[in-house]
């Protein structure tokens, strides 16, 4: 769900670096010594994410893991995106330099969406509900991506409806691996390390 | 640390694939052949081939078929950029620079004289048209040959990620976060 460099129009990129300018500013006031090593950990696994493939049809999805860096780093998700989809385009030539505010844009506002909206479901004493908060935040952070995506797409000349279909459609696979993986990863940490979330 | 556990075990079989396209683009003859795939190899069908001369204004357009590829004849003696949209905002472009193209030659015509009496041709006109349709027969068997190994030097520089650049990456990121914790701390401390 990398935007390649040339494909949108620059009021699109301009709006999509100012979202990310403003999400960064807020997620780094946020941010307190002690919370460091998790924003390293998440970003390192957002940053190794999209390498791992889901055959999709003719074409392949990539997990994401942006929920997961949203759930756990909430507001903070704004600079571990941004410094992984950095090192992704400069080391993987995934998505660009030009393209670095809409990419992290699109995938840490729907992070920071989903926490903010799950963030008391995760927090109640109760596994179900933790586990369903994990899923719904996993599943939901790729869906909006996928949406916001589109969005970027049809404002630089694309017609919506159809690459709007086909992004979410090619996503769906990822979307629930995203949510299983989200709701399990939240139990576990629940158990072992509850003052990570 | 049984959460960083799990986290490597996911980077495990992130190794050998990749998201992004490629387009690699060979002049053959008259005709630059492109191959478009996805960076894990995936052919690229059905992706939309633009062909720009150097002051930008789009001269044909074309699409890819089930295997990646899409040739077309050389529109003018240019620097080409060719560029190939994947669809879900891939797109990639390169450049054939002018200098890699041949001058651009018309076919020869081959005129089917009518029986109206056989006329004598002077001999040197003959071996003039033979050397230029020699030339390029032998031009074509070349090229046909040739093509079997553009196409293997095309699946070699197929790029994939190594596992220096993800390593290497993370390791970027543990030495930014740690840089930023570090002045965080020293500010604490005043």
């Amino acid at each position: 769900m990398h935007i390649a460099e040339g494909v949108l129009t620059a009021p699109v990129l301009i709006g999509g670096a100012s979202i990310t300018v403003t999400g960064t500013a807020i997620g780094l006031k946020k941010i307190e010594y002690k919370d460091m090593p998790k924003i390293a950990v998440l970003s390192s696994a957002f940053f190794v994410a999209s390498l791992i493939h889901i055959p999709v049809g003719p074409t392949s999805a990539h997990l994401i893991l942006n929920g997961l860096a949203g759930i756990i780093l909430g507001w903070a998700a704004f600079p571990a995106l941004l410094l992984a989809l950095f090192l992704q385009a400069i080391l993987f030539q995934f998505g660009g330099l030009t393209t670095l505010g809409v990419n992290t844009a699109t995938m840490a506002t729907s992070a920071v969406f989903c926490f903010l909206i799950f963030k008391k479901l995760v927090e109640v004493q109760s596994r179900f509900w933790n586990f369903v908060g994990g899923f719904l935040t996993g599943f939901l952070s790729v869906l909006l991506a996928s949406f916001f995506v589109a969005i970027s797409l049809a404002l630089s000349g694309e017609v919506f409806m159809p690459v709007a279909k086909m992004i979410i459609i090619v996503h769906i696979p990822v979307m629930i691996i995203e949510g299983i993986l989200t709701g399990f990863v939240i139990l576990f940490l629940k158990k072992v390390k509850p003052e990570l979330l | 640390m049984r959460f960083i556990n799990f986290i490597l075990l996911l980077s495990i079989p992130a190794i050998c694939l990749a998201h992004k396209i490629n387009i690699f683009a060979t002049v053959e003859g008259n005709r630059i052949y492109t191959q478009s795939y996805a960076s894990d190899g995936g052919k690229i069908k059905g992706g939309v081939i633009e062909v720009y001369d150097k002051a930008g204004s789009k001269l044909l357009t074309g699409k890819t078929d089930s295997l990646g590829e899409f040739s077309f004849v050389i529109p003018k003696k240019d620097d080409l950029k060719i560029v190939v949209i994947g669809g879900m905002g891939h797109r990639t472009e390169t450049v054939v620079s002018a200098d890699e193209l041949p001058e651009i030659k018309k076919p020869i015509a081959v005129k089917v004289e009518k029986n109206e009496g056989y006329k004598e041709v002077p001999k040197t006109e003959i071996t003039a048209i033979d050397t230029t349709l020699l030339e390029r027969i032998v031009e074509r068997v070349v090229d046909e040959k040739i093509r079997a190994v553009l196409r293997l030097i095309a699946e070699q520089k197929k790029e994939k990620i190594g596992i220096t650049e993800v390593v290497g990456g993370i390791g970027y990121i543990i030495g930014i976060v740690g840089i930023i914790a570090f002045f965080m701390k020293r500010k604490s401390n005043v």
